[in-house]
């Protein structure tokens, strides 16, 4: 029977200049799937997430999507298509209220097709912040409001256009232990919430991704060299080499 | 005769504007700075050129003399845009918007500036801008027929000539390859040790004295007069070939300078009354380029909005 | 201490300075204009205030998009001009009425905009800037050509238009002109406000504060930025529409660099981004240009120091000057949302009585 997957990836490349940021890399998400990727630091993790969204285009290889080729799709194509990411370092629109903030993602065809049958899109918008803890600062200006704060925001804004294929760059970035915490457990509600919802979170905090995803993909210098459970990546004797270097045993 | 003019004054046309261009497309390139004062300093320079030649040496300099006068004009003019750099644009340099909002600002001051003192201190608002009477600069030489004026010929060879030593100083010195690897990824060239501060000041120097000899062979082969709303058709026509040949790239505005050369002779000498008109072809190059291939013809990499 | 102050005036205006909402100090602005006229001023002074309308509209219509969706067109008097020249070629070839060939004009200038913005917008780059300073140069320079001579006049332009309304309300007419270009300005002024401060406008600033981020709430950007470009387009070709039936002409220095200037100037000395911002900018400048600066050559007389030849070319250099010194102080202004909007997003008429408790608990909160 043929399966066709959420997203299909195959033989993805991307080259700047004379460094081979994504080499030849191939991966599959299903529908409702929980999905790790990790990799040291240049492993080329922002890059494949740039590709996926649409933000650049790549040398060769192809992206299909709910079956649709999305390869040369402008980002915001993209994300009206059902792929919504968070960015790695936050990127709020400082003059706007919280609550603005997620306005913007309801105003897009997407978001503003999925709002529900009599509701309002501050409605919504309210919502959604609630959903991530947000509410207290609805009305501040996002460039008064802490880092924490505004990571839980890139969240809010993602979900604002009820992605198919939700895509985390580094959510636990920069956060304290009950941040991380309490975003472990939103990000596990969620997906309890919408179970076709497939989730790929971009993770350097390897104890919290470990407990949420139930695959990893492991990038290395651009290739994928491992993936599987979370378990089996974590003994991995590859994995441990790229990530301690060389000569490291796993005691 | 038509078609020989066309050919010869386009050629001129061509070079003196790759020159123009050249230093609107380094600053770009370099530092990502859209110098709306660019036609200013052409302004500048003209003006220089008069001051210093007309007014400090006299009207009956040798020729040599004169170069030297366009040399320091050049300089002085360069001295002044790493100056309004330092001051006006160095503060904003990150935020494009302010970056052209201060630079036409400055365009504005250097125009009134220039209008006060020649209003104040000259009779003349419009100060003739030419090589020395009885040089043989002043006389014309006859190529294919056609009548050049021999400033017109100095303006190309001299352009040209300028374009070759850029890129020369460009690919040869160390300031040179600075300046490229700047302008190839500004943030590994800082990593490198690259002062970008001093090499922005720098580049902007290059550029508004380019700017001003442009200026001065331009003005001195045909307008030969200097007026302070002078600068505003230049910088149209900087935007233009720059847009053409790709904002940044150093062939491009040679190849785009010749293009735009030769378009706008073949419409002042096709058209009637083509002299007015002749605006028009920068303008629908523009808007062609933008629509067809706004990366232009030898841009970098250029992103669309889409 | 000084420039402290100088910068809060500057800024949120009213809420900084006197903790008076901004849309409530607007209002009470044209509260004001309105009943200047009734304190008694000459006719040539009124002329002085119908221009600084003319050109508040203008300044608004450039500030949002400017200040709110962060394009920056240097060419604005493009469509002052084209508004103004539209409508009078539409008398002059046949003859129509102003209350016809002013919104004719202004369907036009929609028609420019997109012809001018949709490739510049489209593309990274400083290509609006660019295009936008450019063109209006080369109209004028395009003016000077024979064969077009016979229908745009030149550099005279075309003269003798219809004055904008035939109403005799009052015995002076220049006061008629001057509470009509004020009630325009107040339409206009306030359709603007309510674009900048509607969910559109939100992703205007969206656009202004991060397009990448934008981008990735699926928004696409082209769009709103050409939305916004026809928009101010729209509200610039009204002003050269009014200006042109006032001034009773339209000639080629409605195209102006000078006249774009105007707009950077107005909304800078009033505050960038804010809307009502360029109103009060347009009359500083006004009541400057036409009112406190010509006193000082009449000052220096005194000690015989005549600089009258060169006054003219000082003043716009003066002007210039201050906007230089604001931008490089003060950036990017302030586009703030305005605290108006967010108190009407509180009180969302949506709230029923099991609304989301956080609201309930954040509004008492907040009291």
């Amino acid at each position: 029977m043929l399966t066709i997957h959420l997203l299909e990836v195959e033989g993805l490349t991307k080259r700047f200049g004379g460094l081979t940021a994504v080499n030849d890399v191939s991966l599959q998400i299903e529908e409702g799937e929980m999905v790790g990727l990790i990799g040291p630091n240049g492993a080329g993790k922002t890059t494949l997430f740039n590709l996926l969204t649409g933000f650049i285009k790549p040398d060769s290889g192809t992206i299909k999507f709910e079956g649709e080729d999305i390869v040369g799709l402008a980002p915001h194509n993209i994300v009206n298509k059902g792929i919504a990411r968070t960015f790695q370092v936050v990127r709020p629109f400082r003059h706007l209220p919280i609550i603005a903030n997620v306005m913007v993602a309801l105003k897009s065809p997407r978001g503003a097709q999925k709002i529900e049958w009599l509701k309002t899109m501050e409605r919504k918008a309210a919502d959604l912040l609630e959903d991530v803890g947000l509410s207290e600062l609805a009305l501040e200006p996002a460039e008064n409001v802490g880092h924490g704060d505004l990571k839980r925001l890139e969240v809010a804004k993602a979900l604002a256009t009820e992605p198919d294929l939700l895509m985390l760059d580094e959510p636990f970035g920069g956060l304290n232990p009950l941040e991380t915490d309490f975003l472990t457990k939103s990000i596990t509600r969620m997906h309890l919430d919408e179970p076709s919802r497939a989730i790929l979170i971009v993770e350097h905090k390897l104890y919290a991704l470990m407990k949420i995803v139930k695959r990893v993909i492991v990038l290395h210098q651009g290739e994928k060299i491992a993936e599987g459970k979370p378990e089996e990546i974590a003994k991995n004797k590859k994995v441990i080499e790229v990530y301690m270097g060389k000569g490291t045993h796993y005691a | 005769m038509l078609i020989e003019e066309i050919i010869l004054f386009g050629a001129i046309s061509g070079g003196v504007y790759a020159l123009l261009a050249l230093g609107f497309t380094l600053i770009y390139g370099i530092s990502g700075i859209t110098n709306l004062a660019h036609g200013s300093f052409y302004m500048l320079g003209a003006y220089m050129f008069h001051i210093l030649g007309f007014r400090l040496l006299g009207s009956d300099t040798p020729v040599s003399t004169s170069f030297v006068v366009l040399i320091l004009a050049a300089l002085i003019v360069g001295i002044i845009g790493s100056v309004a750099y330092r001051l006006a644009i160095h503060p904003v340099l990150g935020d494009e918007v302010a970056v052209m909002v201060v630079t036409v600002c400055l365009a504005l001051i250097f125009q009134q500036l220039v209008l006060l003192i020649v209003g104040l201190t000259f009779r003349d608002p419009t100060p003739s801008v030419k090589w020395p009477p009885g040089s043989f600069l002043t006389t014309s030489t006859n190529i294919l027929g056609v009548n050049l004026e021999n400033s017109k010929i100095l303006a190309f060879a001299v352009s040209l000539g300028l374009f070759g030593c850029l890129l020369v100083f460009i690919s040869k010195t160390k300031i040179g390859k600075a300046m490229k690897a700047v302008s190839q990824d500004r943030e590994i060239a800082m990593l490198m040790g690259i002062n970008t501060k001093r090499l922005y000041m720098l580049t902007m120097a290059l550029s508004a004295s380019l700017a001003a000899i442009a200026g001065i062979l331009i003005t001195t082969s045909t307008t030969y007069s200097a007026l302070a709303p002078m600068w505003r058709y230049p910088l149209a026509l900087s935007f233009s070939i720059v847009i053409l040949g790709g904002l940044g790239s150093i062939k491009g505005s040679l190849i785009g300078g010749f293009i735009i050369g030769y378009a706008e002779q073949t419409v002042a000498n096709t058209v009637p009354q083509g002299g007015a008109i002749v605006g028009v072809v920068p303008l629908i190059v523009m808007v062609l380029v933008l629509l067809l291939k706004p990366k232009g013809l030898f841009g970098k990499r250029i992103e669309m909005e889409e | 201490m000084v420039i402290s102050y100088v910068r809060r005036a500057y800024s949120s205006f009213a809420a900084h300075v006197f903790d008076i909402p901004p849309r409530l100090m607007a209002f009470m602005f044209f509260l004001i204009l309105l009943f200047l006229p009734l304190a008694g001023i000459s006719s040539s002074k009124m002329s002085v205030l119908i221009y600084a309308n003319i050109f508040a509209i203008f300044a608004v219509s450039w500030d949002l998009l400017v200040g709110r969706t962060g394009q920056i067109s240097l060419g604005h008097a493009l469509l002052f001009g084209i508004g103004g020249y539209s409508s009078a070629l539409l008398f002059k070839y046949y003859g129509l009425p102003t209350w016809i060939t002013i919104p004719a004009a202004m369907l036009f200038s929609i028609l420019v905009s997109l012809l001018i913005g949709f490739p510049c917008l489209r593309v990274k780059g400083p290509y609006l800037a660019l295009v936008t300073m450019a063109v209006p140069l080369i109209i004028q320079l395009t003016f000077k050509w024979g064969p077009l001579y016979s229908i745009f006049g030149g550099d005279t332009g075309i003269r003798d238009l219809p004055r904008f309304f035939d109403l005799i309300l009052i015995r002076e007419q220049r006061i008629s002109v001057y509470y009509l270009t004020l009630l325009l300005l107040f339409i206009s002024s306030v359709i603007i406000y309510k674009i900048a401060n509607s969910k559109t406008g939100i992703v205007f600033i969206s656009i202004l504060d991060d397009e990448v981020a934008s981008k990735a709430c699926g928004i696409n950007i082209t769009k709103y930025k050409l939305m916004s470009f026809v928009i101010s387009g729209l509200f610039a070709s009204l002003a050269g529409c009014i200006h042109a039936h006032v001034l009773e002409g339209v000639d080629p220095s409605m195209f102006s660099l000078t006249i774009s200037f105007f707009a950077v100037i107005m909304t800078f000395l009033g505050g960038i981004g804010t809307i009502y911002g360029p109103i009060v900018g347009s009359y500083i400048y006004s009541v400057l240009d036409s009112f406190v600066l010509p006193e000082l050559p009449k000052l220096l007389e005194r000690f015989n120091v005549d600089i009258t030849s060169a006054f003219e070319s000082a003043k716009l250099l003066i002007f210039t000057l201050i906007v230089l010194i604001l931008v490089i102080k003060w950036p990017r202004g302030v586009a703030r949302f305005t605290t108006d909007k967010l108190k009407d997003l509180e009180e969302a008429r949506d709230l029923d009585e099991r609304g989301p408790r956080i609201w309930k608990t954040y509004k008492k909160k907040k009291k």
